[in-house]
């Protein structure tokens, strides 16, 4: 049993981190590969090598690539952990009840990368589940080929040691002298992020909602919203919910699902705004491809060049009709054996348009693509905000879809100036159509305000909606008369009222835009 | 087996595969009536008789090609897949025995497993050689993000690509910095600066190869210097100073407008570490300083831009009335030792009625006879300007012409010259609309502008692969002495103010 300690250590390690890695976080590993980039030729190699470090990187990034299928870049990882774990064995001859030791190394390497939560959008160093595992890897066996190699010298072991680390000492004083510069920011602190990653279920939420709106899968996007009424979504989360329900023409349930958006706290500096996390491919699937653009290329700038912005910068260049320009990404993105049959696809788009309009993501997007006379503007990196503004404001809303647009987010936004024009066009020119049940509860609400420029003469609600705003009024004012706190009014009007556009309305003030 | 033997081997073998990759020109070739399509396009361009191999990827096909290059000394063909990479020796032989000639090129592509021959085309040798080295801003064509920022130096005879300064070397994760306008005095680097920003910001200026950092903001002006030109014969240096913001199209493929609510010009005496002002009108916007080649007049583009709303910041009224702002170019007459200036005169009118225009960029020619410079229908940023052409005004004729020869649909800007006058070198769009690329234009004695070529790359699919922009191209006749490491040690040091000096 002694004798199998050191198996048994490593077996229980390999099992644990396979739990860690594609059983629990398989998205936060292929998003961790969506936002590393590695481009197959001399132009991006020697872009890469030319800087301090840049070896490490650029097969750091290589293999970054293989958690495209986590469970296989976990493997590919746990190997290289293995391998730390006999040289650490070897070189210190560690016995057998002392191995566990050897897992130090292996440890602080996969809490290292479960420790980036959010940081992932963030941290300026690539291939990062890779990069400090590969540099560790290649010191040991440094050190380890050093010892070996004076083995025969009558010196102590400790001084062969000695040596060793000198050596690697001069090597890394020699490589800074030769690079004058690196264009990595090379930080192992602990960012005290684990928790976000193991367990901050929004942090989940958002990487598997991001995957499938990425490719269209309304319906997963829905499903992953939660409904538990205790657990709120942030922002982004409702975000990419209402998006989902846009394309799939549920947009007036936005809130019968969950609207209250909050922020994510993280438990360090961070301050985390959507610019980063997602803005590129909100902005794409509103249609503002100048925006998504521009936000994919300035995280490529600030956050470092990755899979994910060029394929936003690829898809807004060809709906922008800037062929030449996607042309370049595509054969960037044709270089990936993980991405070249995205690539190849588009790429079939710009050669043949009838494809490309009738391919989904030209039927979803298009009708979003309204004939409103280009704005000279700029978001402040507030993406929700500039939505919200943006619709609610918007004169022309050539499309039904438009329509529906600029009614949700101006009761969103809780812009009832807004709403109540866009309210009176619509009920103008779609005579016929039934007002649907959230258009009503925002023109049965809006429409009472003092300063409402509605009248609601002429308009005819349902009753069974008319009739539930009264009692929503009438259970609220009898509360208040009661001396009930806002908040548990809100608590208590909830059950029966928390789908509606009022309960919304009235309580959900803890609007924090990020 | 000795190790000599197994040498001995392995260099026979060598030969034997070089041997073996002798290239041919197939003979069994369909002609096509046409010229190939070969990237970049080097087809009948005039290039210096002393630029790098002209090396380029044939766009025909999709497996092989090959191209025979004929000059007065004989023959060389190459052929590396669809790339034609040009030995640098041969290349070397080729400018020399074709100076004041022409090398003619045919081009062989393989389609189908079956050879298609094309319209030879020639490259024509000038007499007249080139600065050896360019710099440029090695910049990705963000809107204000600015990590992996560098001043890069290329030497243009052979491959050879440095960082003169990169940011990386002085950023951290929290604060970067971003590198503004380089400038040389008389294209030589003894004399040089640029402007860092943000994180450890100041200017950099080396003086006859002495470096020091200085603060240019003073309380009486406007910013620090920003767009900066070197006097030609003292050590004095006209800049504009600048409130710049930026704002972005929702539609527009322009995608961005980076405007100055204000500008004027300053003067720094880099000897007495002292800033005068050159002009500050009220309702002028000022920028884009540049002397003529005897020092004693200073060009520069202004715009006449009056606010008329109150009610709002400066800021949101030009976001709203961006349009407008138009600028023409004038000039002032300066006495170097006096250091006075006098008499503004208007150049051209480019924001009168009947041209309509704006103009940016000024540049005239080390002979003092043209003037290079950018322009579009309106704004200051040419760059972001898809309208943007290069035009040459003849300061003896007053004529004024646009360059066919340099300017494409997409934005041409940053125009300069050579220390000779015969080559220009502008920063353009063409590629792909979004990836600024230096292109290269002889102009002949008799004042004719040829096609311009693509710098030259060692790999020609170099500039499919390579992100980022080459700003504002210069020409240099030697490279800088100043190494990025002593930039980045002189850029952690705090900034010396400096004086202001009222005029």
């Amino acid at each position: 049993m002694k004798k199998c300690l050191k198996h048994i250590y490593l077996i229980a390690f390999i099992t644990v981190a396979y739990i860690l890695l594609p059983v629990m976080n398989a998205d936060y590993l292929y998003t961790i590969q969506d936002l590393n980039v590695f481009i197959s030729g001399h132009t991006f190699m020697m872009e890469t090598v030319q800087y301090e470090g840049g070896w490490f990187c650029w097969v750091a990034r290589y293999l970054t690539q293989f958690f495209y299928y986590p469970w296989l870049g976990s493997t590919i990882l746990i190997l290289f952990w293995v391998a730390i774990y006999w040289v650490t064995i070897w070189m210190f001859d560690i016995k057998n009840k002392w191995s566990f030791l050897a897992l130090v190394i292996p440890a602080i390497l996969l809490y290292h990368l479960l420790d980036y939560g959010y940081w992932i959008y963030y941290a300026k160093l690539p291939a990062l589940p890779f990069q400090p595992s590969f540099m560790v890897l290649t010191c040991l066996l440094f050190t380890w080929g050093v010892l070996y190699l004076t083995r025969s010298l009558k010196i102590s072991w400790r001084l062969r040691g000695f040596i060793a680390v000198c050596l690697l000492g001069v090597i890394i004083y020699v490589s800074d002298f030769l690079w004058p510069s690196s264009p990595w920011h090379y930080n192992y602190s602990f960012r005290h992020s684990i928790l976000t990653t193991l367990t901050d279920k929004n942090f989940k939420h958002e990487l598997k909602m991001y995957r499938a709106l990425d490719e269209f899968r309304f319906e997963d996007v829905l499903k992953e919203m939660p409904t538990d009424e205790d657990e709120a979504p942030t922002n982004l989360m409702v975000l990419y919910k209402n998006i989902a329900l846009m394309h799939t023409g549920k947009m007036d349930k936005m809130f019968e699902t969950n609207n209250c958006g909050i922020k994510p706290e993280t438990n360090d500096s961070l301050n985390i705004r959507i610019s980063q996390l997602g803005a590129p491919l909100v902005y794409y699937m509103f249609g503002h491809m100048n925006y998504s653009y521009r936000w994919a290329m300035e995280n490529s700038v600030q956050y470092g060049l990755s899979f994910r912005n060029l394929k936003m910068m690829t898809r807004t260049a060809i709906f922008n009709k800037e062929f030449e320009v996607a042309a370049k990404y595509i054969a960037m993105l044709k270089t990936s054996p993980f991405h070249r049959k995205w690539a190849q696809e588009h790429e079939a788009w710009m050669m043949n348009s009838t494809n490309f309009f009738q391919s989904q993501e030209c039927q979803t997007i298009a009708p979003l693509l309204n004939d409103e006379k280009n704005v000279l503007d700029g978001d402040n990196g507030l993406c929700e905000q500039f939505l919200l503004d943006y619709y609610s404001n918007l004169d022309r809303t050539n499309t039904p879809l438009l329509e529906d647009i600029t009614m949700c987010m101006s009761l969103w936004a809780k812009n009832y100036y807004a709403f109540c024009i866009h309210f009176y066009d619509y009920v103008q020119s779609n005579p016929s159509r039934s007002i649907p049940k959230l258009y009503q509860e925002g023109a049965i609400l809006l429409g009472r305000a003092e300063e409402s420029p509605i009248t609601l003469d002429g308009f005819r609600f349902d009753d069974i909606v008319a009739d539930k705003f009264n009692g929503f009024v009438q259970e609220y004012n009898s509360l208040q008369y009661e001396g009930v706190d806002e908040q548990e009014i809100a608590n208590r009007l909830k059950p029966l009222y928390g789908n509606t556009y009022w309960w919304y309305y009235y309580f959900y003030n803890d609007f924090n835009i990020y | 087996m000795k190790l000599k033997n197994y040498l001995s081997i392995v260099s026979i073998a060598a030969l034997l595969v070089a041997c073996g990759q002798h290239l041919n020109v197939p003979t069994n070739v369909t002609m096509e009536n046409r010229l190939p399509s070969i990237y970049p396009d080097y087809t009948e361009v005039t290039i210096p008789a002393n630029i790098c191999p002209m090396n380029f990827i044939v766009q025909e096909g999709e497996t092989e090609a090959m191209a025979r290059l004929t000059y007065p000394g004989g023959e060389f063909i190459y052929g590396e897949g669809q790339k034609i990479l040009i030995d640098e020796e041969q290349w070397a032989e080729m400018l020399d025995s074709a100076k004041g000639k022409e090398i003619k090129v045919e081009v062989f592509a393989k389609i189908n497993g079956k050879w298609r021959g094309y319209q030879p085309f020639n490259i024509y040798v000038a007499e007249d050689s080139i600065d050896e080295y360019i710099s440029y801003r090695a910049i990705q064509p963000s809107y204000v993000a600015y990590e992996r920022l560098s001043i890069v130096q290329r030497n243009i005879t052979n491959f050879d690509a440095r960082d003169i300064y990169n940011n990386m070397s002085v950023s951290t994760e929290d604060v970067g910095q971003c590198i503004n306008c380089h400038s040389y005095k008389n294209f030589k680097t003894d004399n040089m600066l640029f402007h860092m920003r943000q994180g450890l910001g100041g200017t950099m200026i080396v003086t006859n190869g002495e470096l020091r950092k200085v603060d240019l903001k003073t309380d009486e002006t406007l910013s620090a210097g920003v767009y900066p030109a070197w006097h030609p014969t003292h050590n004095l240096i006209a800049f504009s100073t600048n409130k710049t913001g930026q704002s972005f199209h929702t539609k527009d493929l322009n995608k961005i407008e980076v405007q100055d609510t204000e500008s004027d010009l300053i003067l720094y005496d880099v000897d007495k570490n002292e800033v005068s002002i050159i002009s500050e009108l009220d309702d002028e916007l000022e920028v884009f300083p540049t002397w003529s080649p005897d020092g004693k007049k200073l060009y520069f583009c202004s715009a006449h831009f009056e606010y008329e709303n109150d009610s709002i910041e400066k800021s949101a009224e030009m976001i709203q009335r961006y349009k407008e702002v138009k600028y023409s170019l004038y000039s002032v007459d300066f006495n170097p030792d006096t250091k006075e200036f006098s008499n503004v005169q208007m150049v051209y009118d480019a924001a009168s009625d009947s041209i309509n225009q704006s103009v940016t960029l000024p540049r005239v020619s080390p002979d003092g006879r043209y003037l290079l410079f950018a322009q579009a229908e309106f704004g200051c940023f040419h760059v972001w300007h898809a309208d943007a052409d290069i035009y040459m005004m003849d300061l003896q004729t007053q004529e004024v012409q646009k360059l066919d020869a340099v300017n494409s649909p997409r934005s041409e800007s940053y125009p300069t010259w050579s220390s000779n006058g015969r080559w220009i070198m502008v920063d353009s769009r063409r590629d792909d609309g979004n990836y600024t690329r230096p292109y290269i234009a002889y102009f002949d004695k008799q004042g004719k502008t040829h096609k311009a070529f693509l710098l030259p790359q060692q790999d020609p699919n170099f500039y499919t692969f390579y992100l980022r922009s080459f700003n504002r191209p210069e020409f240099m006749i030697e490279p800088v002495k100043v190494s990025p490491r002593e930039f980045a040690a002189k850029a952690k040091e705090e900034a010396i103010p400096a004086k202001y000096a009222a005029q």
